[in-house]
């Protein structure tokens, strides 16, 4: 298919040294440095590939796809940088090429570049009570957090999982999500703000928002 | 020692998920944005409040999103990596070229080269 992964500029400065000479390096050796230290993360690209396919066996032949093409362009990737995002990566550009069952809707509009600026943390008057929150967020069960996530937009839904469940910085989920660092950050905000209103429609539905407690 | 700039609360807020996200550009902007929250307990608040939410939002999808890693996952990953090895096997050439420069009444040389070339298909 032609796509390469060499290095990006986020996968730089990883905390891991290895002296490997690549140009040496025999199958047989490429196989065991694969294994020992790209199948670690088997169990959290699953958990990101189910998120993002929303389908158990779309998401496993999403990981065992990723872990081809990683071991196929292995060569390209440098020892010593960040392997997970790098398998992050090859996951978000094999999920939008290839799983995407939206792929004909229309792109989001340009308009989300600037949408992150009008955060209406709107007057110094915020009077949401936080321990409110926080009774709402534990009401809800985990089966209704994960149908709140799989509801929204593909772009909206990588962007949260991808910042706020692994922990990925915006350049990095940039380069995953294959958009520049301005739209991850409009997309994460808006992201967070529609699971924000989601679940405390859930909660609301549970009849716990807002200490309203009359179920 | 260097005066820092001073920022106003139009243009903190802004900027406050920036900060809680750890994405302002510069370290020194930290400092600017610790001391303005310093100072004004609005633009505090508004941080405050903004960042337990995330965080509050955070816990919870970490803990929905815990999955268990299907049995035989990881085994068909190793057999799939092995059955690429093993093409890939297939396709590694070694080759050693031997040259030798023999000049008469000199000592002759040798010159023993190795060349070792993967075949490679990127997907």
């Amino acid at each position: 298919m032609g796509v390469a992964y060499p290095l990006m500029e986020a996968e730089k400065g990883g905390t891991e040294v290895a002296i490997v000479d690549r140009a040496r390096e025999t199958p047989a050796q490429k196989k065991a440095r694969f294994e020992r230290d790209a199948l670690q993360f088997t169990g959290q690209l699953y958990g990101a590939a189910l998120r993002f396919t929303k389908d158990p066996q779309d998401a496993e032949d999403l990981v065992q796809d990723t872990y081809a093409r990683a071991f196929v362009s292995f060569h390209q990737f440098e020892p010593g940088t960040n392997l997970k995002a790098w398998l992050y990566r090859i996951l978000g550009t094999t999920f939008i090429n290839s799983y995407r069952k939206d792929q004909r809707r229309p792109q989001l509009s340009d308009g989300e570049l600037e949408d992150w600026q009008i955060y209406e943390a709107s007057s110094h008057t915020s009077d949401q009570g936080r321990s409110a929150e926080e009774v709402a967020l534990d009401t809800i069960a985990d089966v209704d957090v994960k149908a709140a996530l799989a509801a929204m937009p593909d772009e909206f839904r990588m962007a949260v999982y991808l910042a706020d469940v692994e922990g990925f910085s915006y350049k990095e989920i940039a380069e995953i999500v294959g958009v520049p660092a301005g739209t991850v950050m409009s997309r994460l905000h808006r992201g967070r703000k529609l699971l924000r209103e989601s679940l405390s429609e859930y909660a609301k539905d549970r009849g716990f928002n807002r200490g309203d407690n009359n179920v | 020692m260097y005066e820092l700039a001073r920022i106003t609360c139009e243009e903190v807020i802004p900027s406050v998920i920036l900060f809680i996200d750890h994405e302002l550009p510069d370290e020194a902007q930290y400092i600017v944005f610790e001391i303005h929250f310093q100072q004004c307990p609005p633009c505090c608040q508004v941080m405050e409040h903004e960042r337990t939410s995330i965080e509050l939002m955070q816990n919870r999808l970490r803990s929905s999103c815990n999955e268990e890693v299907p049995p035989g996952l990881h085994q068909r990953i190793r057999e799939q990596t092995q059955r690429l090895s093993e093409e890939s096997q297939e396709q590694f050439i070694s080759q050693r070229t031997v040259t030798e420069i023999s000049v008469p009444g000199f000592a002759s040389i040798q010159i023993t080269q190795e060349f070792t070339q993967h075949i490679r298909h990127d997907f």
